[in-house]
């Protein structure tokens, strides 16, 4: 049963120590903590952070970003933990699992990465048993809308973009778990929105239940990259 | 010839010491960190911009800029290097001593550094505040060191050859010029511990340029290595100068991508300490090479992590 839900993005400079001597949006980190706290307020039996990764994989609960793989000489803090020869913890999860240390959350934790181009019923899927997997169970939703929303943006221009990222940011202000259902796979590899299947995992928890409150914490793209927080509840 | 008898006092291999944190007036600053030495001369005829601030009010607002641009230290000199109308001490103390005094009321922690060979003036500075002694010309007045000794202040050790001070190198000749600098730097900063200087404000710096050619000054710069590996912070002093002239063909106002190239190199090689003209430069090719080494994180650091 799922008794609550949030929705963060998965920029690396999330990571305070891949951003040198500036701390760089704040505003954003804000209302990631405050996403996470949410999750914490609910006294979960377990947070189930769900990302996109190469295939649909649990991984170790204990595994942690590595950021020697984006910075290779890391200025200052956390330890690489990836173990030699195996690959690294998929960016989502690290960065799930980073704003949950970061609340200070130690309890239990399902690392749930989904293949980034599962179909929609697939994730729905994993999203259903997600819910089931405790009598309260929470998830943190980690994923990026479209990184092509303008000429500066990595991904550069994608007319469809902005339209794409407004559909998902009113589905998700609505609670509207059938409209991030109905997200469309191709397109959304097209425009590099990588929270698509992280989104309908999202929805498929949610099935059989009311449409769930949600409010919107930030939205906006100061880099090309549509950034969405959304609490769920 | 020289005062005094270094060379006899230095034959022989050292013990690299510990690098550890260098003390200059009321601060410290860590093995890791590279400073700006910002040069303000209360001159009207040294090499570059000769005059510009030899008005008072001109050498505080260059104060002002300087420590704006992240200097960490100011290096006062009241009389050029090179020869010239003879300056005695009693003017060179009253060039520089207001001045410092009036460094010091604006600035209570800036390090204050002074260009000066002589224990006269090197006196009437620490006096009126100052935290450094940057004997350039190598202890050719052994007193520098008691003087330093005396206020506490920090003292440079430097390396001239065979000259004597405000004179031109003719035809200096080495078996090996870091050999000799190695000797001379190291035999001072042995002086100026017997003299009572604390040793963690002690320098020591090769001087580029003084008592060499250009050949000299970039064999110096190539094995910066061999001075550093003793563990004595080092002054690297090259801003402007002529062995960067000589080698990238630049009259003096064309000399700063040569100087911050040798500053580069430099900070690579573990010089802690940069003399410099032009100090928002200087403390972008430092924080550059800092951040290369690991030693500093970058300003800001965004792309591809959005």
């Amino acid at each position: 049963m799922i008794v609550a839900a949030a929705v963060c993005p998965s920029p690396p400079l999330l990571a305070r120590e891949l951003t040198g001597r500036a701390e760089v949006l704040p505003e954003l980190t804000g209302a990631c903590a405050a996403a996470a706290g949410h999750l914490l307020a609910t006294a979960p039996d377990v947070i189930a952070v769900v990302g996109a990764g190469q295939e649909t994989a649990t991984w170790d609960p204990d595994d942690r970003l590595d950021l020697s793989a984006y910075a290779p000489l890391p200025a200052a803090g956390r330890p690489v933990t990836r173990q030699p020869g195996k690959p690294g913890l998929p960016l989502a999860l690290g960065i799930g699992a980073l704003l949950l240390d970061e609340a200070g959350y130690a309890g239990p934790r399902i690392l749930q990465a989904v293949d980034e181009s599962a179909p929609a019923a697939d994730c729905l899927r994993l999203g259903r048993d997600l819910a089931a997997a405790a009598p309260r169970a929470a998830l943190l939703a980690v994923g990026d809308g479209s990184a092509r929303r303008g000429p500066d943006a990595p991904g550069y221009v994608d007319e469809r973009a902005v339209p794409f990222d407004d559909a998902v940011r009113d589905a998700m202000r609505e609670g509207d778990m059938a409209a991030l259902a109905g997200l469309e796979a191709d397109l959304a590899r097209d425009l590099m929105a990588t929270g698509r299947a992280a989104w309908q995992v999202l929805a498929g928890a949610y099935e059989g239940t009311s449409r769930p409150a949600a409010a919107i914490r930030y939205a906006a793209d100061p880099f090309g990259v549509a950034y969405l927080v959304a609490l769920l509840s | 010839m020289l005062m005094d008898d270094v060379a006899v006092a230095t034959s022989g291999a050292r013990a690299a010491r510990e690098p550890g944190p260098l003390r200059l007036g009321r601060r410290v600053f860590p093995a890791h960190q590279r400073l700006v030495m910002a040069i303000v001369n209360r001159t009207p005829d040294s090499f570059y911009r000769p005059g510009a601030t030899w008005d008072a009010g001109a050498a505080l607002d260059q104060v002002h800029a300087a420590v704006a641009e992240g200097a960490d230290i100011l290096d006062v000199g009241g009389v050029p290097a090179k020869p010239g109308p003879e300056v005695t001490a009693a003017e060179e103390i009253r060039r520089v001593v207001p001045f410092v005094e009036a460094v010091r009321a604006a600035y209570p922690d800036l390090v204050i550094s002074v260009d000066s060979w002589r224990h006269e003036p090197a006196r009437a500075v620490c006096e009126a505040g100052a935290d450094l002694l940057n004997d350039t010309w190598s202890g050719w007045d052994p007193l520098v060191a008691e003087v330093a000794a005396e206020f506490g202040a920090g003292l440079v050790c430097s390396h001239v050859g065979t000259l004597t001070p405000r004179t031109r190198p003719f035809r200096p000749s080495y078996a090996d010029v870091v050999a000799d600098v190695l000797d001379r730097v190291l035999g001072l900063a042995e002086r100026a511990q017997k003299a009572g200087v604390d040793p963690a404000r002690i320098v020591i710096d090769p001087a580029h340029d003084f008592g060499k050619n250009t050949w000299h000054s970039l064999e110096l710069t190539r094995r910066l290595g061999e001075l550093t590996a003793t563990g004595w912070p080092v002054l690297l002093s090259a801003s402007r100068k002529d062995f960067v002239g000589e080698t990238v063909g630049a009259p003096v106002d064309g000399r700063l991508a040569g100087t911050l190239a040798v500053t580069a190199v430099g900070a690579w090689l573990g010089a802690r300490i940069f003399r410099a003209h032009d100090v928002r430069d200087t403390r972008q090719a430092l924080d550059m090479v800092a951040a290369i080494r690991g030693d500093l994180p970058p300003a800001r650091t965004v792309r591809g992590l959005a």
